[in-house]
C-alpha cells in the first residue's frame, strides 16, 4: 500500500545543561528568602533581653502593653504577667533593649509607677492616661548582668546611680518617723528616710537615710540630727510659739540636721547618727557626745544638792562648759567624825572653757589648779527663778578661804566648793522686815485717834474759852511738829524708799533676775500690810478732825478760845508725849532699815535664790495697791479739813497773830496733805511698775 | 483523561505544524520567531514556564511567612502602642463580635493565598505527572486562580487607606508594619506565578494519548 517510510528520525536536542536551562526568575525566591531571613534574624537579634521581675502584686500591668522605662523613656515591654510557681508573687517577664541590658546588674531596681496621692504630693499622674508602667533605675556602670529582679511597690528612696551619702540614724521613737519622711537641712529637703526597723538586739530603731549630693558634704562628725515631726508648742518668756517644718513632716514625720560646731571630720558612708528629740536636746548633747575630749573632775558640796541632776549644766561665767555626769554621796572622816559629802562629777569640755584646741586632760587640770589658787570655786546656783533645778557654777572668789585643787583625788580631781549664799540673803531680808513689822505704828494711830476724840470732847464742852496765847503756843508746837525735820522728811523718806525700791528693781531686772524684785516685794508686803491697816484708821481720824472743825465753826469765839485753850493744852501734852515725838524717828529708822536692806540687796548682787518669795511679793504689791486706794481719800479729807479750817478762821477776819499762826499751820498741813497725795500717786504707780518693770 | 479519551482527536496547532500567538491568536509557521501581527514572541511550548511558575510561587510563599508573623498594623492610641498581626487582628475582630469583617479578613488574607499556593502547585505538578482532575477542571481552576489573584490585595488596600487616614498624632495613629509589604509582595509573586503558567501544557498530555 503505502511505500515504506523510514522511521521518523528520533531527533532529540542535546539535553541542555541544568544550569544553562535555569531561569533567571529563580533569583526572585532566593532574594525573597534572603530578605526574609535577614528581617527575621534582625528581629531576633534586636529582640532584647528577657528579664524576670517579681512583684508583690501587678496592679495594672498588662502583658504586651505595659512598658518598662528608664528615666521616663521606654526601654522595653512587658511580655508576660504570671505567677511564681508557689503563687506567692507575680512574675513579670519583660524584654529590655539590648543596649540597655548590660547595665542591669544586681543593684538595678524596678517598681510599678501608678498614680499616688500622698502628703508629699501627687506622683505618677501621667499613668492615668498611658497606663501603669514599670520604672527602673540603675547606676551608670555596666556590671554582671542579671536577669531576675525583685520589684518594689514604689520608687526606692535611694535610686541607684544618684549621688549622695547613705547614713544610718538611731532613734528610740519610731512612731514619729515613717518611710519616705523628709530629711531637712535648714528647712530644705535634702534627703529621705527609708523604712524604719527595729534592731535585733534592743528596742532601738534604726532607719537608713539618703542625703543627696551635694548636701551630703554637710554631714560631718559635728552633725546632729533631731526630730521635727509633728509640731512643737513652746511657752517661754517670748510668748507662745507653735512650730512645724512642713506639712509633709507634720504628716509623715521628718528629721533635721545641722552642724552644731565647726571643724567636724568628714564621715564615711553608713555612719550612725543619733536622732534627738528636738534641737535643744541635740545642742545640749554636744558636750557629752564629744566625750572623747572632755575632762572629768568632781566637786564636793556640803549642802543639799536637791535639784541638781545628771545632765545639769556646768557654767563658767554664764557659759556652759560642761555638764554634770553623776551625783553621788560619800562619807568622809573629819575631825568631827564622819561627814557625808555630796559629790558631783563634772565633764568639762576644755575647748568650751577657752583652752586651745586639742588641749588634753593635763592642760585642763593645770588650768584648774592655777585657777583654784586664784579663787576658782564650784558653787550651786539656780537656773532660773521658776524652777528649782540647780546648776554648778564655777565662780571666782578671790576672798574665799584658800583651798587646793585636789588633783590626786580618786576617782576624779576634786575642785573645792563654796556654800551658795542665796539662802542667807533671804534670812536677813526677812529679819529687816520683821523689825519694821514690830514698829508701834498701830499704837501711835490709836493714840492719835484717842487724842482727837478728847479734842472733840473738849471742843464740844461749854467751857471752851478764848485762850489765844495757849492757841498760839499750841499752834507753834503743832508747827514745830510739822516743821520738824523728821516729820517733813517722812514723805521724802517714803519717796526715797520707793525710788530706792525702784532703782533696786531696775538693777535686779538688769541683772536678769526678777527674783530680787520678788524678795523686795515680799518685804514690802509686810510694810504695806501695816500701812494699809494704819491708813484704814486715817479716815476715822479725819472724820474726828472734821467734827472738831464743825463744832469749832459753830462756837462763839470766846467759848471756842476757852475750850481750845484746854484742848490745846491737852493736845500739847499729847504732842509733847514721848510716843508722838518718837514716831518720826521711829519711822525714819524703819525706812532707813528698808533702805539699808535695799542697798544690801543691791550690793550683795546675790539675786538668784529669791524666787521662793515671789508669790508673797505679789500679795504685797496687791496690799500696797489696796492701801493706796485710800490715800487719795485721806488727802482729799485733809484738803477739806484745811478749807473748813480756813473758813472758820476767815470768820475771825482780822489778821491777828492767831490768825496768821493758824493760816501758817494750815499751809503746813496742806503741804503735808499734798505730800501725802504725791506719795499716794507714787505708790499707786509703783505696784504696777514693780510687777511689770516699766 | 477518561473524558479526553472519549473525545474525538482534535487537531492542535502543534500537530498541524503551526504556532499560535498567545496574545492575538494568529497562527504562524514554526519558523517564525515573532508574531507578524502583534510582534510578541512565538513559542510552541514555553520550556521555562514551569520553572518560572515554581520560582515565583516559592518567592510568594517565602514572602508570605513574614506577612503572617510580623505585625501588619501598628496602632498608637493615647500613647499606647498596639501591634497586630493579620491573624491576630482577625481573632481580635472576632472576639469583639465583628464576625463578618473577621471572616473577610481571614478569607482574603489566609484562605485565598494559601489556596492559591496549593492550586498553582497542583497545576504545575499535574503537567508532568498523573493527575486526578480532568483537563477542563484544571483549566477552570487556572482561570479562577488568575482571576482571584488581584483580590488578595484587599488587605493591603485596607492598611494603606487606614494608615493614610488615621493620623491624629497622639490620639490615634496607624502605621503599616513589615507584614503589609511582605503580604503585598507575596500576592504579587503569586500572581506572577499564575501568569507564568502556560495553560496549553494542561492539554499536551491528552495530545500524547491521541498520537
Amino acid at each position: 500500500m503505502s511505500e515504506p517510510r523510514p522511521a521518523d528520525l528520533e531527533v532529540s536536542a542535546p539535553k541542555p545543561a541544568f544550569w544553562r536551562n535555569l531561569s533567571f526568575v529563580w533569583a526572585v525566591p532566593v532574594l525573597a528568602l534572603v530578605v526574609s531571613l535577614g528581617i527575621a534574624w534582625q528581629n531576633i537579634a534586636n529582640r532584647g533581653v528577657l528579664i524576670e521581675i517579681t512583684f508583690p502584686s501587678a496592679s495594672g500591668l498588662v502583658a504586651g502593653e505595659s512598658t518598662v522605662r528608664y528615666r521616663e523613656v521606654a526601654i522595653g515591654k512587658v511580655e508576660q504577667v504570671t505567677f511564681t510557681p508557689d503563687l506567692a508573687k507575680v512574675l513579670v517577664r519583660a524584654r529590655i533593649d539590648r543596649d540597655v541590658a548590660p547595665f542591669l546588674d544586681e543593684d538595678a531596681r524596678f517598681w510599678v509607677v501608678s498614680p499616688k496621692v500622698s502628703a508629699r504630693g501627687i506622683t505618677g499622674l501621667s499613668t492615668v492616661l498611658s497606663g501603669v508602667y514599670i520604672e527602673g533605675a540603675w547606676d551608670q556602670e555596666p556590671g554582671t548582668q542579671t536577669f531576675a529582679f525583685q520589684g518594689g511597690d514604689g520608687p526606692p528612696l535611694v535610686q541607684p546611680g544618684r549621688e549622695g551619702k547613705r547614713i544610718t540614724l538611731l532613734t528610740h521613737d519610731g512612731s514619729l518617723i515613717s518611710e519616705g519622711a523628709p530629711v531637712f537641712f535648714h528647712g530644705i529637703e535634702v534627703g529621705r528616710l527609708e523604712k524604719p526597723r527595729l534592731t535585733v538586739s534592743s528596742d532601738a530603731i534604726i532607719v537608713d537615710a539618703f542625703i543627696e549630693a551635694p548636701h551630703d558634704r554637710r554631714l560631718t562628725t559635728a552633725t546632729r540630727f533631731w526630730d521635727t515631726s509633728g509640731f512643737e508648742v513652746s511657752l517661754s518668756g517670748a510668748g507662745l510659739s507653735v512650730n512645724f517644718d512642713s506639712l509633709a513632716s507634720l504628716v509623715s514625720g521628718g528629721v533635721e540636721f545641722d552642724a552644731l560646731y565647726e571643724g567636724g571630720r568628714a564621715i564615711g558612708p553608713g555612719h550612725v547618727f543619733n536622732v534627738y528629740a528636738d534641737e535643744a536636746e541635740a545642742r545640749k548633747s554636744l558636750v557629752t557626745r564629744t566625750s572623747s575630749a572632755t575632762v572629768t573632775i568632781a566637786a564636793e558640796f556640803g549642802e543639799s544638792v536637791s535639784g541638781l541632776e545628771a545632765g545639769a549644766e556646768v557654767r563658767y561665767g554664764g557659759l556652759q562648759v560642761g555638764e554634770v555626769t553623776a551625783i553621788s554621796a560619800r562619807v568622809q572622816d573629819t575631825d568631827q567624825g564622819p561627814v557625808v559629802r555630796l559629790m558631783a562629777n563634772l565633764a568639762i569640755d576644755p575647748e568650751r572653757l577657752g583652752l586651745p584646741a586639742g588641749s588634753g586632760e593635763a592642760e585642763t587640770l593645770d588650768f584648774f589648779e592655777a585657777a583654784v589658787e586664784k579663787g576658782l570655786r564650784a558653787r550651786l546656783g539656780t537656773t532660773s527663778l521658776f524652777n528649782a533645778a540647780l546648776v554648778v557654777e564655777l565662780v571666782e572668789m578671790p576672798e574665799a578661804d584658800p583651798a587646793r585643787f585636789d588633783r590626786a583625788a580618786d576617782p576624779a580631781p576634786v575642785i573645792p566648793s563654796v556654800k551658795s549664799d542665796l539662802p542667807d540673803f533671804t534670812a536677813t531680808a526677812q529679819g529687816v522686815f520683821e523689825r519694821i513689822n514690830a514698829l508701834p505704828v498701830e499704837e501711835l494711830i490709836d493714840q492719835a485717834i484717842r487724842t482727837m476724840a478728847s479734842i472733840e470732847a473738849v471742843a464740844s464742852s461749854d467751857g471752851v474759852r478764848s485762850a489765844p496765847d495757849a492757841v498760839v503756843a499750841l499752834l507753834e508746837d503743832a508747827r514745830a511738829l510739822v516743821n520738824d525735820e523728821a516729820t517733813r522728811a517722812l514723805p521724802g523718806e517714803l519717796r526715797a524708799t520707793v525710788a530706792d525700791l525702784r532703782a533696786a528693781l531696775q538693777e535686779l531686772k538688769d541683772g536678769g533676775a526678777v527674783a530680787n524684785l520678788a524678795s523686795a516685794l515680799e518685804q514690802a508686803d509686810t510694810i504695806a500690810s501695816n500701812l494699809s491697816e494704819s491708813s484704814a484708821e486715817f479716815p476715822a481720824l479725819v472724820a474726828d478732825l472734821r467734827a472738831v472743825a464743825q463744832k469749832a465753826n459753830a462756837l462763839k469765839a470766846e467759848d471756842l478760845v476757852a475750850a481750845a485753850t484746854r484742848v490745846l493744852d491737852s493736845a500739847d501734852k499729847v504732842i509733847d508725849s514721848d510716843a508722838a515725838r518718837e514716831l518720826p524717828p521711829a519711822l525714819n529708822g524703819a525706812l532707813d532699815e528698808v533702805r539699808a536692806t535695799l542697798s544690801e540687796l543691791r550690793e550683795g548682787g546675790a539675786v538668784e535664790n529669791a524666787n521662793a518669795t515671789m508669790a508673797s511679793a505679789r500679795d504685797a504689791a496687791d496690799a500696797v495697791a489696796r492701801a493706796t486706794e485710800r490715800l487719795p481719800e485721806l488727802s482729799d479729807r485733809l484738803n477739806q479739813l484745811v478749807s473748813r479750817a480756813e473758813g472758820l478762821l476767815s470768820a475771825y477776819g482780822q489778821r491777828s497773830e492767831f490768825n496768821d499762826e493758824t493760816l501758817a499751820a494750815l499751809r503746813e498741813v496742806r503741804t503735808a496733805a499734798r505730800a501725802v497725795a504725791q506719795l499716794a500717786r507714787a505708790i499707786e504707780r509703783n505696784p504696777n511698775s514693780l510687777l511689770t518693770g516699766r | 483523561m477518561e473524558d479526553a479519551r472519549g473525545t474525538p482527536a482534535i487537531l492542535t496547532a502543534r500537530r498541524a505544524g503551526l504556532v499560535g500567538c498567545t496574545r492575538c491568536g494568529r497562527v504562524h509557521s514554526p519558523r517564525e520567531s515573532t508574531c507578524r501581527r502583534c510582534g510578541s514572541a512565538l513559542t510552541s511550548r514555553d520550556g521555562a514556564s514551569l520553572q518560572r511558575v515554581w520560582a515565583w510561587l516559592m518567592a510568594g510563599m517565602i514572602a508570605y511567612v513574614p506577612a503572617m508573623t510580623f505585625p501588619m498594623l501598628m496602632t498608637t492610641t493615647l500613647g499606647q502602642q498596639q501591634e497586630n498581626t493579620i491573624v491576630g487582628g482577625a481573632i481580635h475582630l472576632f472576639d469583639e463580635g465583628s464576625y463578618f469583617v473577621a471572616l473577610i479578613v481571614f478569607v482574603a488574607s489566609v484562605l485565598i493565598p494559601i489556596s492559591k499556593f496549593i492550586a498553582i502547585g497542583y497545576l504545575a505538578l499535574s503537567v508532568r505527572s498523573s493527575v486526578v482532575i480532568r483537563g477542563h477542571g484544571r483549566q477552570r481552576l487556572y482561570h479562577v486562580v488568575e482571576f482571584i489573584g488581584r483580590w488578595s490585595m484587599i488587605d493591603v488596600f485596607v492598611v494603606a487607606i487606614l494608615s493614610s487616614l488615621v493620623r491624629f498624632g497622639f490620639t490615634a495613629t496607624i502605621t503599616p508594619g513589615i507584614a503589609a509589604l511582605s503580604f503585598a509582595l507575596s500576592v504579587a509573586f503569586t500572581m506572577l506565578s499564575a501568569q507564568s503558567f502556560d495553560p496549553r501544557m494542561i492539554w499536551d498530555a491528552y495530545e500524547d494519548d491521541d498520537t
